[in-house]
């Protein structure tokens, strides 16, 4: 096909079809048909509001980063892949010689060039161009769908495997049980969790979580009129402890605490569950200023770590574990659309459910002219 | 000597010398005759509150915990040291091998713990210390900072625990050491004494950094960041001045609830760490580094009172200057019968 469909974001809340270049690709390259695309919160949030952080949308741009397709030409370096291979692409472009690049903590690169993140074009779109090595062949028992679920895996690997240094037999709770809280349980129990804790305010998602991946689950009491957040956190763990169990040290200590919904009740509480000593990290992104006890967090000498999308080895990782079986990512899927749907996609996304009332986990657009029943 | 004397602290602000037992001590105890005690915010905070945060003094209670001292008396066991040798005291003391955050941590003044102002202490014959020491700061620093050579620090809040980790800092080597604080007095005694750069915040802006050449990433990024003022706009600050990948450590206890910018935290997947007291280690490294002159205590003690006047010396740590207008830094007590000139 000589041409490329994309979908844009033209600014908030503007969304359309249009025709772009096909990309020219280098010598150490690979031009990748796109066929499945995930939406993330992140490019909901682009297009409902045209910023994160300090990340500006300021000249149109394509949306979408969490992929997969086939690899449609190589430049003439390009040894790992070839044409006719199914891909899973891993997002974001490094430099490869700073700091952060050389000392093996790419996500870190203040030169990355990543997906959806402006300026840079997103995967939404027929066609896509990356560096070779980020393009991971898949195997034959993984679909072209589950090749797009590799990127909120990968990050769920980053923050449970590699931040939260999780060990066999250690005990985890998440917070939120979006696809990347599914996700972190997923990869805890796929590692040799003892426990795995599921934490949300709605039921039947935590009802997902049980038969999805927790051993656990925990639905905070609402909050009274006037209670204070912290307050309500104090009361939310007492309640989490004695309903499930759990001490501030011992067996029945919590090792690793992760958040997932970047909300501040969940962060409050959370460092008050984690063990004496423990972890918690940060992996859900909710509004920057949160307000945390940081008398618990001296007296329990927590180590308390940011996440960051995902570093070296864990797209590897994350494709093991899902090519092994110990990770199954296909009942996240909720949701697909065609090319041609895509902005009902995002307004499905947005909603957390369809107009049949079928909650959101992760809905997925497929690519320009590929049927959404196509594996 | 007859009697022991204490400092006991009765309630909120009544604090009244009394006598209490001399400690019986085990076959792995020693008892030290407590010849020095510097006071800790944390002591001013008992006094004035009555409790720091959940420990509540329930009962009265002997203040104190930096202390040193002369062996008095060894149990059976003890081999490490002898009567008559002059000794640090590490005020911790845990049944099992990891320190800190042990649940059973018998820590001096900590209630319901008797601390040191007293004529005797007891501790286990392992938490006495042949030589002075300088306490939590190594451990911040180089425990949980993890600092290596030519890193480069900062510091927040210029009290004494501020300036020690400005000096271990410098002693293990830091390129760059910057004291922040707002008070100038502080500033100008942390530049002469181990800070390469000072900065005296005017108001909270995120341009703040580029005064002093700081970035994000590369050789000017500031590898750590310690916070030891407990005050929000400083862990703030200090949030944003950390490199990308870099680790905060928050020393100072302030006040509980700290709102921070969590965006920060994840885009530069910073490493936050609560440092609490000291650990395994933590007590024979900043011996040696006072024992080598690499790091200096002794300008930081700028008051001096007998046991007789532990009252008064709480008043003026309080206060923050003496009623001659001189700032405080380290206020240290001599034990009962000891002249505060005697070292």
């Amino acid at each position: 096909m000589s041409d490329n469909p994309s979908f844009v974001l033209k600014g908030v809340l503007d969304v359309e079809i249009q025709q772009k270049p096909v990309p020219e690709i280098d010598r150490n390259e690979v031009l990748v048909e796109v066929k499945k695309t995930g939406i993330c919160g992140s490019d909901v949030h682009f297009l409902v509001h045209g910023r994160i952080g300090d990340f500006v949308v300021e000249k149109p741009m394509v949306l979408g980063h969490e992929a997969a397709g086939v690899v449609s030409k190589v430049g003439s370096s390009v040894t790992n892949v070839k044409v006719g291979d199914r891909v899973a692409m891993e997002p974001g472009a490094t430099c490869r010689k700073c700091e952060a690049c050389k000392e093996g903590r790419y996500q870190l690169c203040p030169d990355v060039i990543f997906a959806a993140t402006p300026p840079t074009d997103g995967t939404l779109a027929r066609y896509y161009r990356l560096p070779s090595d980020l393009a991971y062949p898949l195997p034959p028992n993984l679909s072209l769908e589950d090749g797009a679920m590799m990127e909120p895996l990968s990050v769920a690997v980053h923050a449970v495997s590699k931040l939260g240094a999780l060990r066999s037999n250690q005990s985890v709770a998440v917070f939120g049980c979006g696809p990347v809280g599914l996700l972190c349980m997923a990869v805890a129990k796929a590692l040799g969790a003892s426990r795995v804790i599921a934490v949300d305010i709605v039921p039947s998602r935590l009802e997902f979580a049980k038969a999805y991946a927790a051993t656990d689950v925990f639905l905070p009491p609402p909050m009274e009129k006037d209670e204070s957040r912290v307050a309500f956190s104090i009361r939310n763990a007492q309640a989490m402890k004695e309903k499930l169990g759990i001490a501030d040290r011992g067996p029945q200590a919590i090792d690793l605490v992760l958040d997932a919904s970047g909300a501040e009740v969940s962060i409050q509480t959370g460092i008050r569950i984690v063990k004496s000593g423990g972890t918690f990290v940060q992996v859900g992104m909710g509004n920057p200023n949160v307000n945390i006890d940081m008398f618990v967090v001296i007296c329990k000498e927590l180590v308390i770590k940011g996440s960051f999308r995902y570093g070296p080895g864990d797209y590897p990782l994350a494709i093991a574990l899902a090519t092994s079986g110990k990770v199954d990512v296909k009942p996240l899927v909720s949701h697909r659309f065609p090319f041609t749907q895509a902005r009902e996609a995002f307004e499905t996304t947005r909603n957390g459910k369809s107009p049949d009332g079928k909650g959101v986990i992760k809905a997925i657009i497929s690519g320009p002219d590929v049927d959404i029943n196509e594996a | 000597m007859s009697g022991n004397p204490s400092f006991v602290l009765e309630g909120i602000l009544d604090a009244t010398f009394q006598q209490m037992p001399v400690p019986e001590i085990d076959a792995n105890e020693v008892l030290v005759e407590v010849k020095k005690t510097g006071i800790c915010g944390t002591d001013v905070h008992f006094l004035v509150h009555g409790h720091v945060g959940d420990f509540i003094v329930e009962k009265p209670m002997v203040l104190g915990h930096e202390s040193a001292g002369i062996v008095a008396k060894v149990g059976p066991g003890v081999t490490n040291v002898k009567v008559g040798d002059r000794v640090a005291m590490e005020p911790a003391a845990n049944a099992k091998l990891a320190k800190r955050i042990c649940p059973d941590l018998v820590c001096a003044a900590t209630p319901p713990t008797d601390g040191t102002l007293s004529r005797y202490y007891r501790l286990p014959s392992d938490l006495a210390y042949p030589l002075p020491p300088n306490l939590s700061l190594v451990h911040a620093v180089s425990k949980l900072g993890a600092l290596q050579s030519n890193q480069s620090v900062a510091v927040f809040g210029c009290g004494p625990v501020g300036l020690l980790c400005m000096a271990v800092a410098k002693a293990l080597g830091a390129s760059r050491v910057i004291a922040v604080d707002v008070v100038p007095d502080r500033l100008e005694f942390a530049k002469a004494y181990a800070a390469t750069d000072t900065f005296l915040p005017s108001f909270m802006d995120k341009d703040e950094s580029g005064k002093l050449g700081i970035t994000e990433h590369g050789p000017r990024a500031i590898d750590l960041v310690l916070d030891a003022s407990g005050a929000k706009v400083a862990i703030q600050t200090g949030i944003r001045i950390a490199k990308s990948g870099g680790t905060f450590v928050q020393v100072g206890i302030g006040n509980r609830d700290i709102t921070i910018d969590m965006f920060s935290v994840l885009c530069k997947e910073l490493v936050l760490r609560g440092s609490l007291r000291y650990g395994p280690g933590d007590y024979p490294l900043p011996i040696a580094l006072v024992a080598s002159g690499k790091v200096d205590v002794k300008s930081l003690v700028s008051h001096r009172f007998p046991f007789v006047q532990a009252c008064e010396a709480f008043e003026v740590t309080r206060n923050g200057k003496s009623p001659d207008g001189k700032g405080v830094i380290k206020v240290v007590i001599s034990g009962p019968d000891v002249d505060i000139n005697e070292i």
